[in-house]
């Protein structure tokens, strides 16, 4: 597919938590690249915070035009609020911290690399968002 | 109405309320009508990051002096926390089943832990810090901590 045909199947946006260095942020992109790469590839397309904070303007316009699916590693909320700044829409905000609390036995740990719970979130967190994006799919 | 000490370091605003007592931990304790209700420093929940879960001890358990009498769960760490004081529980903040952000929303108030029949008050008020002390102690901690960023 190439990246005009991409951009005009793309549904919605994944824009992750870009801490570095956290736990939760490292589980975000992992569900993000989950989501992208292999639950719904064709529906979404992930967006880089740092290009967003960079002002990309090729992530600016992708932001501009599809719903955003923000997921937040902590309470700052930087995807949400980067999204915001960028003129983009949040359709939904997820923070990872309310997805652990529905997934208890899921404990995250690890940074650059995540212990086997913590990709067990990661795919949990994965599975909502795409529920999330087949429900905005249906609503069109 | 409750009254704060207030301190900013670094980028971070701390708050210590003047209507109770502390220990070093960043626990607190206040006297209310022959109990003492516990909770936790506004420090403490901004030091320790978002609470994910939080675990206090049964009602009817005694507990002496030190004794742990919770458990918190935050995105960086996992903390016991020991009693301030000997005494029986009484109560527990039921709402942090299910809405544990309430330590990090509002430490001094909604977010308290639980509710204690002191055993020996008088003995183990001694033991802990006025909100003054606390408030140097707390602030030598955070800076301390803004020097590690």
């Amino acid at each position: 597919m190439s990246a005009e045909d991409k951009a005009t199947r793309v549904k919605a946006v994944i824009v992750p938590c870009s801490g570095i260095g956290k736990t939760y942020g490292t589980v975000s992109r992992e569900a993000a690249y989950e989501i992208t790469e292999e639950l719904r590839p064709e529906e979404t397309q992930l967006v880089p915070l740092s290009m967003l904070v960079m002002g990309d303007e090729a992530t600016r316009t992708a932001v501009a035009n599809h719903p955003a699916v923000a997921i937040d590693g902590c309470k700052l909320a930087c995807a949400s609020k980067m999204v915001q700044e960028s003129g983009g829409t949040v359709a939904v905000e997820l923070a990872v911290l309310d997805v652990y609390r529905r997934h208890r036995q899921f404990k995250p740990q690890g940074i650059a690399e995540l212990n086997e719970a913590g990709y067990q979130l990661a795919h949990a967190l994965a599975e909502e968002v795409a529920t999330l994006v087949d429900e905005m799919t249906s609503d069109e | 109405m409750t009254q704060f000490l207030e301190t900013t370091v670094d980028k971070f605003s701390f708050k210590v309320a003047t209507d109770r007592l502390y220990t070093p931990e960043g626990l607190w304790a206040r006297l209310e009508d022959g109990q003492v209700r516990i909770g936790v420093t506004d420090f403490f929940q901004q030091h320790n990051g978002d609470v994910a879960f939080a675990e206090v001890m049964p009602v009817g358990m005694a507990l002496a002096a030190g004794d742990e009498i919770a458990t918190v769960e935050t995105i960086k760490v996992d903390i016991m926390l020991p009693s301030p004081l000997a005494g029986t529980i009484t109560a527990v903040n039921e709402e942090l089943e299910l809405a544990a952000e309430l330590i990090n929303q509002d430490p001094y108030e909604a977010g308290w832990l639980a509710l204690v029949q002191p055993a020996n008050w008088a003995a183990d008020k001694a033991n802990l810090m006025d909100p003054e002390a606390y408030f140097v102690h707390m602030k030598a901690e955070a800076e301390q901590e803004a020097k590690k960023i």
